[in-house]
């Protein structure tokens, strides 16, 4: 993943990331999604974009926060892993951020590991941290099988 | 991918089907050794392979190719005439040149490999006479040829599998799919093209990603057609409902003609079973030939990968363990050569491919031995099985009543593979078995990706159930002194026409409901049939019937079975499908009927004979207890007199846009009283469809399904209208002679009616039950 670029930048609790728009992210708000009864618990229920199936993921269960209702004001970042659509179902989107390699650092080893596992590092930013997501991982380490 | 490697994949795509042509070819060219135009066409085949490979300096290639050419020009010119040995060498050069080209495909260079014996063996054929070739290459040919066709085969086999499963990570297979899509395209197009000119046009190549976009885009276009509908409804401007009506008919034509492009012939799949059932039968010193019928049946393509596995394991089951040794066969007086008949037909929508050997059939009392050996049922119950629920016992993982273990089969993994791969493309697996032969029949839906759907509502949601598991939609009200929601072992349970069904909650089994509901409320049931059982699916409510457009529900449900897929609604909204098997699996009620050998039919409880049929009970005036075969009733209906008319001695209604002739009954059967009908009355009617035109039996009263023994006393001496009696609960019931009847009032022989409105008579046969109490 290239360290450097342009990136979209969201909010989850107290957390700021950001993923990179070189993997094709688009926002959307008011998505009407479809809820999955026995589904994970991170896995919000689907929705359609344009004829395709997108499955959301809530991404403050997703941190282990607690869940706050969005109802329809819930704010979506799009990518795509592995040919399925996914949605990260996120509290407040920032702006679209332009960031060097400079600024980047591995990630500090006192952050909590909720979000740890899901980040490839951290960009120092001059107000704040810029925790730069692993999109495959937030799918790939989703426990499928709930009880 | 450069301009080398595009003229090479054109090459990997003309061999294969080179290959497959050769294989149905040799095959064929064993029964017609004399067949010039095959020998020629297998030449020419083998000289397109030699040219090519000398282009990309594939030398393997060009040498084995090369020797085989010169085996055929020989067999072509006529100089020898084709024997076992040659076909046998010939096809193990086909075999060999098609491993040299999947090592092509796979390494993008020709694989290493030592091709000396077979190119001498080619010689030896090529040079010498036939009595020299006997003698000389027996030692050393023979015992290559069984061994390695099969050790192909195998590869064969297993590799579309495979393929499936490496495709998400490996970039070549996933190359390789796109070729095959190209390559059965550019057939398609081929062949329409010949069709409106003489002339051919190059075909044009699509990848297979395109076609998924422009479905997806087609969905989408329906949606929003969907919504414009809407608008044009309660709009009342002509013009605009006139463009939009415009619309939904292209759109409707747009998706018809896309879905068209998904669908292929399934001789696709059946060109490789000639060569397999030549190969098995031939390791099994058998003789079978295999029939095709209707190879050009269509079907989505993802639905023909998922029966190819399936019909190589019921192929191999026919060939090895259906038909008998050739000597058996002569001593039953079948003839010394099986056959195996594979037909592929429409039905009702769905497409039905029927697999019929005439060998010896499933061994019933074997099945019955093994069962009770292995546990699986305890020797008192087993004698009160019914045959079907015997045959049952075969689809169960490691159950084979093959003594000892084959490399073909016999080591009891099959027919639980053949009805798992079909379920899970949203087919059913039925068998038929006799001392004749065996008759599988896999019923399987045209395509997967629309199908039609009931939708229900579960709190706010709404759900798909594929139709293809929905048997009936009731609505159970209890009443005063009728036995309701009952508990038999844990598991609530209703009775439906003399049946036990039992019940799934869907909102306490989804968890969106944390308690059962009461059950003395009106319930909305669907009844379904999933996993071999039947059972009740308990809803908020039933709310439409429609086609769907099936997508995946992608790979965060992977450890949620009970969805099966997703769906767009027309207002925008996910909708999602549920997989019927898994819930059934999910809720217990399989296991835990299992533990309390449940029985949904009472009357198998109480002890009557298993071996029943279905019988419709109605009165005539003056006799009581009639009985008519469920088979022969298509729908009942209530005609008022007044709207009979009289057509020259007949009396005829109008029936849809049919006339119906009516019968009276009580005119042709013995013991029945006439009487003439008012203009107020309204008579209850049984319709039968015969040669198509509805006919209609005027009885006095229609009562309900009775269970009768197929045992019937004969009546003697013979009273008219009459075919005989049964006893039902120590009463006797006389069973109607359709037959006669509609011979003696002056309709032909009789036409086997369909059985496929049973489920319709049966909503009537209650329906007017209500209104006649």
């Amino acid at each position: 993943m290239n360290r450097s670029g342009s990136y979209a930048t969201f909010f989850v609790g107290d957390f700021f990331f950001g993923i990179p728009i070189a993997i094709g992210v688009e926002v959307t708000k008011g998505q009407e999604v479809t809820p999955v009864p026995l589904g994970p618990k991170e896995v919000a229920g689907f929705f359609n974009l344009r004829g395709q199936i997108v499955t959301a993921i809530n991404m403050r269960v997703r941190l282990g926060l607690p869940a706050v209702d969005h109802g329809s004001d819930a704010l979506s970042i799009f990518f795509q892993d592995q040919d399925h659509l996914f949605a990260l179902l996120v509290d407040r989107v920032g702006d679209f951020t332009e960031v060097t390699e400079n600024t980047f650092e591995e990630t500090p080893s006192n952050l909590d590991p909720n979000a740890r596992e899901l980040i490839v590092g951290v960009h120092k930013l001059a107000d704040k941290l810029l925790l730069v997501l692993d999109t495959h991982k937030i799918v790939s380490g989703i426990n499928l099988v709930q009880s | 991918m450069d301009n080398n490697d595009q003229i090479l994949d054109e090459f990997l795509l003309e061999a294969g089907e080179i290959f497959d042509q050769l294989d149905l070819d040799f095959v064929q060219l064993e029964q017609t050794p004399e067949d010039k135009k095959l020998i020629g066409n297998i030449f020419r085949a083998m000289h397109t392979l030699k040219g090519s490979s000398g282009f990309f300096a594939f030398h393997r290639l060009e040498k084995v190719a090369h020797a085989g050419e010169s085996l055929l020009s020989k067999l072509r010119d006529g100089i020898f005439t084709l024997n076992e040995e040659m076909t046998d060498v010939l096809l193990e050069t086909s075999d060999r040149l098609r491993a040299i080209v999947d090592g092509v495909q796979k390494q993008r260079r020709e694989p290493e490999g030592d091709d000396t014996t077979l190119i001498q063996n080619l010689k030896f054929l090529t040079e010498g006479g036939v009595g020299i070739v006997k003698a000389i290459t027996t030692p050393s040919a023979a015992p290559a040829a069984p061994v390695s066709p099969l050790v192909e085969e195998v590869i064969e086999i297993t590799q579309p599998a495979l393929e499936e499963t490496i495709l998400e990570v490996a970039a070549q297979d996933l190359e390789q799919e796109i070729l095959e899509v190209i390559k059965e395209a550019s057939i398609d197009a081929a062949v329409n093209e010949a069709e409106s000119s003489k002339e051919l046009a190059a075909p044009v190549k699509v990848s297979v990603e395109l076609l998924d976009k422009l479905m997806n885009l087609v969905s989408e276009m329906v949606l929003a057609r969907n919504r414009l509908l809407s608008f044009a409804r309660t709009s009342g401007d002509l013009a605009f409902n006139n463009t939009v009506r415009r619309i939904d008919t292209v759109t409707l034509e747009l998706q018809e003609r896309m879905m068209k492009t998904r669908m292929q012939p399934i001789s696709q799949v059946w060109s490789k079973f000639p060569r397999l059932v030549r190969d098995i039968a031939q390791d099994c010193g058998k003789k079978v030939e295999l029939v095709q019928i209707g190879a050009e049946t269509e079907l989505d393509r993802t639905l023909l990968e998922g029966i190819r596995d399936p019909l190589v394991h019921i192929i191999r089951n026919s060939v090895d363990h259906g038909i008998e040794q050739p000597a058996e066969r002569l001593a039953k007086g079948k003839p010394e050569l099986g056959s195996v008949k594979l037909r592929a037909f429409h039905e009702n929508g769905m497409v039905v491919i029927e697999i019929a050997d005439d060998g010896a059939g499933i061994n019933i009392p074997l099945v019955k031995q093994k069962a009770i050996q292995l546990g699986l049922v305890t020797a008192e119950r087993a004698e009160k099985l019914t045959e079907r629920e015997l045959i049952d016992f075969i689809y169960l993982p490691g159950f084979s009543t093959k003594a000892e273990v084959t490399n073909l089969s016999g080591r009891g993994v099959g027919m639980d593979v053949v009805r798992t791969n079909i379920q899970e493309i949203g087919g059913t697996v039925d068998i038929a078995t006799s001392a004749q032969g065996t008759r599988l029949r896999l019923s399987i839906p045209l395509t997967l990706a629309i199908m039609p759907a009931v939708f229900v509502r579960s709190k706010q949601q709404s759900y798909a159930i594929p139709q293809v598991n929905v048997i009936e939609m009731l609505r159970y009200e209890p009443r005063e002194g009728v036995p309701g929601v009952e508990n038999f072992y844990g598991v609530p349970v209703f009775r439906l026409r003399d049946k036990l069904i039992p019940l799934v909650f869907l909102n306490y089994e989804l968890k969106v409901d944390d308690v059962m509901p009461p059950t003395d409320e009106p319930l909305n049931i669907v009844i379904v049939q999933a996993a071999g059982i039947r059972f009740g699916l308990v809803v908020d409510e039933v709310l439409y019937m429609q086609e769907v457009v099936v997508k995946s529900v992608g790979p965060l449900l992977k450890g949620t079975p009970v969805y099966s897929g997703s769906t767009i609604l027309g207002n925008g909204r996910v909708a999602l499908i549920f997989d019927i098997n898994a819930i059934a699996v999910r809720s217990g009620i399989i296991a835990k009927l299992a533990d309390n050998q449940f029985e949904q039919d009472i009357s198998a409880v109480l002890g009557a004979n298993n071996e029943s049929q279905q019988m419709l009970m109605f009165d005539l005036l003056g006799l009581e207890r009639m009985v008519i075969p469920l088979e022969t009733v298509d729908r009942l209906e209530m005609i008022a007199a007044s709207r009979i008319d009289r057509r020259g001695n007949e009396a005829v209604v109008l029936y849809g846009n049919k006339i119906m002739r009516l019968i009276s009954l009580a005119h042709y059967v013995e013991g029945a009283t006439q009487k003439s009908l008012y203009g107020d009355e309204t008579v209850p009617v049984i319709v039968h469809y015969h040669h198509d035109q509805p006919v209609g039996f005027i009885v006095k009263k229609v009562h309900n399904i009775v269970n009768v023994p197929t045992q019937v006393v004969m009546v003697s001496p013979p009273q008219r209208g009459i075919m005989g009696s049964v006893i039902v609960n120590d009463s006797v019931m006389s069973i109607l002679n359709v037959q006669e009847v509609l011979n003696m009032s002056g309709l032909g022989p009789h036409h086997e009616a369909g059985i496929s409105g049973a489920d319709f008579v049966d909503n009537d046969v209650i329906t007017m039950d209500r209104e006649g109490k």
